[in-house]
């Protein structure tokens, strides 16, 4: 009676996490506050209650699991206070609705109204009268006189600063009075003004990663004694207008959205078409694009941009992740590879664009972020038409002028394949004709093992010449062997010994159809004189298989065979056997001789027979035409070939889906609950305007839609989260140092004011990204120098608070970048085009990656260039911390470790550098201007009387080439003031 | 210069970033002291554990490609007598790679082995040797059926690429050993990386510091050596320089705690160049240690392996802190040829897999009791999956099953002769004491004296966990 009375409406239910009486541990430092709790209004009957009939049984029957003294607290929810079932457990709701039994979790879990959810656990359901105790006392406002408790509040709600609406009204006008005023508040004050040349370093670092050369820092330092501020906006607008600025940040932006050229997992197969996007990222950046429109480019740029490639491509982005393409045949594993697929894009645009870790509500309510889990399937119902793989992306005309050039070719081609085909026909005919009239008076081969015996020959050689193999001619084109295989390959002599044996000291040649570039052994024809089964010869082309003996012997059988066991057909599944074939012995290698064939023998098929006859009936004539047909055909082939290909590009391709997006139990694809529509998030409905579509909206729409809705002024968290990006870039670190988190995990912000200046500004700007480089650049703060002060440093360590410039290590790329550029190597173009790569590929079905001994000239670019595979690991940028993007790196790490020392002191590309060094300086006359030359070039400085001492001492026992491998290890190389 | 005392507070600061300790503000100064200078082999039962540590090393053992556990470890004589019937309840199940045949028993027989009379197949006779000291898990599950993400699965707990292997957090937790060696070793096969390659020993948003160096028999310690143009007395000579120079910079530079942490690095890759070489100095061995492993083996592959044993027992001797040890290698053309994938003829493919697999293990096994070494060293054996007990339909192997596997564990603080958990008749599904890979690591990380719940590390919105947020250490096989 109880369960109808008070069955709850399903989507309330299925909103109800179970998330709320599990257990999960990752419990962490909390921000402590207190809920408020007003004193209780003395309502004494309400209390009398609650004493008589509902402590006993939240006592009894609760607290083990749901109170400060439980031993492990469940779920996070306490029942033991007030305060604990109005804050609820995980699931972010409250646990009890007072007055409202129905909207009551609590309730709902009590009456077994939902599998899973069932309280007490592992017990027999409360009396029922005990619970309708429990709903008589919700419905009276559910009075609770245990409010003295304080609650550590373990989760933000909609009142979470980052969810605000950007503030409007500021109390300072500039980055500096922010700054400075909090310097104030903590008794700080902010350094004096850096010397010029450490500026112009550090300016021409942070926009464009590369450092200035000595002429750079010589005239900008004559420019500072005229106008200081007037040389340092010059600079900086030389800067930024540079397109290497776009090879610098448009970098940083490719490690926020988990950029990578191979597609991770099992195969990680590499990723040759994706650098267009890398491209467009880095022009889209010096072009100074409006972000608001990038980030629609992102989502939605084949919506907006159809036919111009420029804006379409930016949709690349859903599919640049890593995602399983192993072809998995099992039902439940393909929906989990998908919905992990989706789980990438999602996870990329959430914390890219917002902010936030709606990935973290996959499985239930977010447990810290006011992110219920529909939202989390509202973003994948925008995705849930995304699929991986190529796309022609060209402009109308293009495609047009492609479509005009290749159509008349290909008609063309169509005709001469077409007669082609009727010749084969005739001849086929014919062929069938004459075998139809054949006996045979041998079997077929038998893949376990075949033997042709012939006359006893001398013979240092053994060919074995095939021509066809038992492939299912339904499937394959006789005559291909690729799909050969071949276990054991025997010669006996007429003393009856195998004499086609490696321990015998022969040799086996042969192509093999396969290789394993770290296994070099794998497949080869050596298998064949192993003398054991299992392991088989991959059938190259040409299809022949020469035995060399050590000596000449008198040889009279051969025996080849293809499996092991009888116990099952294993020809099915070892490849197919050699069944046309030829035997050819000779003494010395040169001259010939055919001693047997598979003449005679019943055909594998029919087909096979045919085929064998096909080679008698064939008149010369129609074997000329045959040719000429070829050769015709090959050469409107090429002809097509060389008419410019439409780009392609690994841009993914959409389809409208067929089926509404569900929200997933647990995160179980095999477990769909509601139905979600295409909308906007329900996290900032209480702030930015919201979109919501019909169920079976068009694929694009929901894109399109959902990018207007992240990229909308009125959306607060998008212009903090990239406004704090551009500050963490220049500062090394963001106002929020949680760059892709603003959530309750997240750092709050060192100054939130500013935060909001800040993004208040790029609005302003147009969502353009340059200006706000300029204002900052330019500020007081930024143009501070990095001087070390006990004082300061006693109050604010890491120099959040910016008393001084906080000293920055040179990334992976700018190491990378400043070692080619000082020894003259670098080559700033092609600025864009295919990636190099510090790898060597290989692919044997799964792939690998080797890093490379030795960095040819073709590898002197900008390192933003670099064809990162996932799972690859390069010297120098992988151990100077060169993010993997299997996840987005919105912050690098900064390591340092022996394994960094040892390549910087030890690989080649090192001492091939200090070489190119010796080169540059070494046209100076004097050791002393040598010296002071790679100072110039090295540090942009001169070097002391004491440096230059030390270099005397050691070039002349050391060598001036070893002197350079020293100075580009050296700190002051590395690190920046 | 004082590079040591210079490296001192950036290891505190790594220090303080560790949750698991963040309790512990006092004696961490001491702790990270006693690291630098490579001087505490007893680290691991330092007072900041959460448990006293029974293990303070780890040896991987890892043979990929779903090495078969009804073929291996897992013995159900009912397979043998409902040999070639149609698996009850299972018709034409599809896996991975498509339908599935009638049961298949194991080619070989099993044998009862040791005091505790364990079934163990009859192809592996000299790992029948320890298994009084072993502890099996029968009843692993894993949450896929595929090699790769099976593969980092076993050793990060998490299917998807990017999360830090198990290798990675332990060296994240406790620290080096042997300043002078790395870490945290990848031994990795002749034949190849093992599916999903170095996302296996990957550190994955941990520093760079904690993932895996890779080396082996066939393949020495990338950028060890010095080039050979640059003498002994001129590489003194670079150093010195090198230390002057940073020096100079850094006394103008004060308050930048990395100068010094890079100058310790220096020192420390110079030291590294002198024990690297020594350790992986397989010579130094007498012939009888090289007989024991194999090491000269007339099969390749074998000898091959071998050498890798006895290499993982020389690291763990020098006191790398964790090694992982591979098996075989990666998917190739053919399934089984390269790893234990036997899809298609698992006979055939077992017959080569085993010899390689089963002599030099068991000799690394008896040479690291012998020399005490499995007082501190805890040995566990993985793979990714098990094997179907049907045979995959006109084939003689069978296809990938995650829902029951073998696994084991020995050495520092683990019973021997027990077996924890076990499957249903076939060896289709684990059905008792059901496991999981965050069980598996939660006693990993247990026996090292750390509570899986509390070793966290906050990574793009969470704190997270090896052990994500499940597991629950598997008390029964531990010695109490």
């Amino acid at each position: 009676m109880l369960k109808s009375t008070f069955k709850l409406p399903a989507r309330v239910r299925s909103s109800i996490s179970k998330a709320i009486f599990h257990s999960y541990a990752t419990i962490v430092t909390f921000v402590t506050f207190t809920i408020s709790t007003q004193p209780c209004t003395a309502d004494q009957a309400g209390d009398t209650f609650f004493e008589q009939k509902i402590r006993p049984v939240l006592i009894e029957h609760c607290y083990r699991c749901h109170s400060g003294e439980a031993e492990k607290l469940k779920g996070n929810l306490h029942l033991d206070s007030k305060a604990g079932w109005q804050l609820g457990g995980d699931s972010g709701e409250p646990a009890i609705v007072p007055g409202n039994p129905d909207e009551s979790p609590l309730l709902a879990s009590v009456q077994h109204l939902d599998p899973g959810l069932e309280m007490p656990p592992d017990a027999p359901k409360l009396p029922d009268n005990v619970i309708a105790d429990l709903i008589t006392w919700v419905k009276m406002g559910a009075p609770d006189p245990r409010t003295d408790v304080k609650i550590d509040a373990k989760r933000a709600d909609k009142s979470w600063w980052s969810l605000q609406p950007l503030a409007k009204d500021f109390h300072q006008d500039s980055i500096d009075g922010f700054i400075s005023e909090r310097l104030r508040q903590q008794g700080l004050e902010r350094n004096p003004p850096a010397d010029p040349r450490t500026l112009i370093r550090r300016i021409s670092y942070d926009v464009t990663g590369l450092p200035p050369t000595i002429d750079e820092v010589n005239s900008f330092v004559m420019a500072c004694e005229t106008d200081q501020r007037v040389a340092t906006e010059n600079l900086v607008d030389r800067l930024l207008a540079s397109p290497r600025y776009g090879e610098r940040w448009g970098r940083h932006w490719l490690d926020v959205i988990r950029f990578g050229e191979s597609n991770g997992f099992e195969r990680n197969v590499i990723v040759d078409n994706l650098w267009p996007f890398r491209d467009y990222v880095i022009q889209s950046f010096n072009s100074d694009k409006p972000f608001n429109q990038f980030i629609i480019e992102h989502l939605a740029g084949d919506v907006i941009g159809k036919d111009d490639p420029t804006v379409e491509i930016g949709s690349a982005f859903l599919v640049a992740g890593p995602y399983d393409d192993v072809g998995n045949q099992d039902a439940v594993a393909q929906k989990n590879i998908r919905a992990a697929t989706l789980d990438d894009m999602i996870t990329a645009t959430s914390g890219a664009f917002l902010g936030l870790t709606i990935n973290c509500a996959r499985c239930h309510n977010h447990k810290f972020d006011p992110i219920p889990t529909e939202d989390y399937y509202r973003i994948r119902s925008a995705f849930e038409g995304v699929r991986h793989g190529l796309r022609t992306i060209a402009t109308k005309s293009d495609r047009q002028a492609f479509e005009e050039a290749t159509k008349p070719l290909a008609m063309e081609k169509e005709k001469l394949a077409s007669d082609r085909e009727k010749l084969e026909k005739e001849i086929e005919d014919r062929a069938k004709v004459a075998f139809e009239k054949l006996t045979f008076q041998r079997p077929k081969i038998d893949v376990h093992g075949t033997s042709e015996e012939f006359l006893a020959t001398r013979a240092q050689h053994v060919r074995f010449v095939i021509h066809s193999v038992t492939t299912d001619a339904t499937k394959t084109r006789l005559g291909d062997v690729r799909s050969g295989r071949l276990s054991e390959f025997e010669v006996w002599n007429t003393d009856n010994v195998n004499v086609a044996l490696a321990n015998y000291g022969s040799k086996a040649e042969g192509a093999r159809s396969a290789t394993a570039a770290d296994f070099p052994d794998a497949y080869g024809p050596q298998l064949c004189i192993d003398g054991k089964q299992g392991e088989q010869w991959f059938i190259g082309s040409p299809a022949e298989l020469t035995i060399t003996f050590p000596q000449p012997e008198l040889v009279h059988r051969i025996h080849f065979s293809n499996s092991k066991g009888r116990d099952l057909d294993e020809s099915k599944v070892r490849g197919a056997t050699p069944c046309e074939y030829d035997i050819l012995v000779s003494l010395d290698g040169q001259q010939w001789t055919k001693v047997a064939s598979s003449e005679g023998r019943e055909p594998w098929t029919p087909a096979h027979g045919i085929e064998r006859v096909r080679r008698n009936v064939i008149t010369e004539e129609e074997v000329r035409q045959l040719k000429r047909f070829d050769r015709d055909i090959s050469l409107i082939r090429l002809k097509i070939e060389r008419i410019p290909k439409l780009q392609q590009v690994w841009a993914g391709n959409f389809t409208q889906p067929t089926e509404p997006t569900n929200v997933q139990l647990g995160g179980d694809p095999m477990k769909p609950t509601d139905i979600v529509v295409p909308s906007s998030l329900s996290v900032l409905n209480q702030v930015t305007p919201t979109f919501q579509l019909p169920v079976d909206a068009p694929e694009s729409q929901r894109r399109l839609e959902l990018a207007k809705w992240i990229a909308s002024d009125s959306n607060p968290l998008t212009a903090r989260v990239l406004a704090n990006r551009i500050w963490q870039y220049h500062f090394g670190n963001g106002i929020v140092d949680t760059p892709s988190d603003f959530g309750f995990l997240g750092s709050q912000p060192t100054h939130p004011e500013l935060l909001d200046f800040l993004s208040r500004k790029l609005i302003g700007y147009g969502w353009r990204l340059k200006p706000l480089h300029r204002d900052i650049l330019l500020s007081q703060t930024y143009l501070q120098s990095s001087s070390f002060r006990d004082s300061a440093a006693n109050k604010d360590k890491d120099s959040r608070l910016l008393w001084r410039f906080p000293p920055k290590r040179l990334s992976a790329e700018e190491l990378r970048d400043t070692i080619l550029m000082v020894s003259g190597k670098l080559q700033l173009e092609p600025a864009g085009g295919p990636g190099f790569r510090l790898y060597r590929f290989t692919q044997n079905n799964v792939c690998t990656y080797f890093p490379l001994d030795f960095h040819g000239p073709e590898t002197y670019r900008r390192s933003v260039y670099h064809q990162n595979a996932r799972a690859s690991v390069v010297d120098i940028l992988s151990e100077f911390d060169l993010p993997d993007n299997a996840f987005a790196a919105p912050k690098r790490s900064n390591t340092t470790t022996p394994m960094q020392a040892l390549t910087m002191l030890n690989h080649s590309f090192i001492l091939d550098m200090a070489r190119a060094l010796i080169e540059r300086c070494g046209k100076e006359l004097t050791l002393d201007d040598k010296i002071t030359s790679s100072y110039g070039l090295v540090y942009q400085r001169s070097p002391t009387e004491v440096e230059l001492t030390l270099a005397r001492d050691y070039i002349a026992t050391n060598g001036f080439e070893n002197y350079c491998r020293v100075l580009l290890n050296t700190n002051e190389l590395i690190y920046i003031d | 210069m004082r590079p040591l005392d210079a490296g001192l507070p950036y290891l505190s600061v790594e220090y303080a970033r560790r949750g698991f300790l963040q309790q512990m503000t006092t004696g961490l100064a001491g702790v990270a002291l006693a690291r630098m200078l490579s001087d505490d082999k007893a680290l691991a039962s330092a007072t900041a554990l959460h448990y006293p540590a029974k293990a303070k090393q780890v040896l991987q053992i890892f043979c990929p490609g779903a090495a078969s556990h009804v073929d291996l470890w897992d013995h159900k004589p009912m397979l043998e007598k409902f040999h070639d019937t149609p698996m009850p309840g299972a018709d034409s199940e599809v896996t991975f790679q498509g339908k599935n045949g009638n049961l298949m028993k194991s080619p070989w027989p099993f044998i009862a082995a040791g005091q505790s009379g364990k079934m163990i197949s009859s192809m592996l006779p000299n790992m029948a040797r320890h298994v009084d000291d072993m502890a099996f898990i029968h009843s692993m599950t894993s949450r896929t059926n595929t090699h790769g993400p099976g593969c980092i699965a076993m050793n990060s707990c998490f299917t998807r690429e990017g999360f830090p292997s198990a290798g990675s957090w332990v060296s994240y937790a406790l620290g080096s050993m042997n300043e002078n060696l790395p870490t945290y070793v990848a031994i990795q096969d002749v034949r190849g990386e093992p599916p999903n390659g170095k996302a296996n020993w990957s550190n994955g948003f941990l520093s760079a510091k904690y993932q895996a160096v890779t080396m082996a028999a066939q393949q020495p310690l990338r950028n060890l050596d010095t080039p050979s143009v640059i003498s002994d007395e001129k590489e003194r000579a670079t150093r010195d320089l090198l230390a002057k120079l940073n020096s100079q910079h850094a006394s103008l530079h004060p308050g930048n705690d990395e100068l010094g942490a890079r100058m310790a690095a220096y020192e420390l890759a110079a030291k590294m160049q002198l024990a690297a070489p020594k350790v992986s100095d397989l010579s130094q061995e007498p012939k009888h240690i090289h007989d024991l492993y194999c090491t000269n083996d007339s099969n390749n592959l074998k000898a091959s392996y071998a050498k890798n044993c006895l290499l993982a027992r020389r690291l763990l001797e020098q006191g790398v802190r964790f090694v992982s040890l591979y098996c075989a290698s990666r998917a190739s053309s053919v399934d089984g040829l390269l790893n234990w994938d036997a899809h298609k003829t698992l006979k055939a493919d077992y017959e080569r897999h085993c010899p390689i697999f089963d002599e030099p293990t068991a000799a690394l096994l008896t040479d690291l009791k012998q020399r005490g070494l499995l007082n501190d060293v805890l040995v566990v054996w993985c793979t990714e999956f098990g094997r179907m007990p049907t045979h995959q339909e006109g084939t003689s192997g069978r296809d990938h099953n995650p829902d029951a596997f073998t696994t084991w564990m020995m050495g520092a603080g683990v019973k021997g002769g027990v077996s924890h958990g076990s499957t249903d008749d076939f060896g289709r599904r684990s059905v008792q004491d059901v496991t999981t890979v965050y069980d598996f690591y939660a006693t990993v990380l247990k026996l090292l004296g750390i509570d899986h719940e509390k070793l966290t590390y906050y990574h793009n919105g969470a704190k997270r966990r090896l052990t994500d947020v499940h597991g629950h250490a598997i008390d029964r096989i531990l010695v109490s």
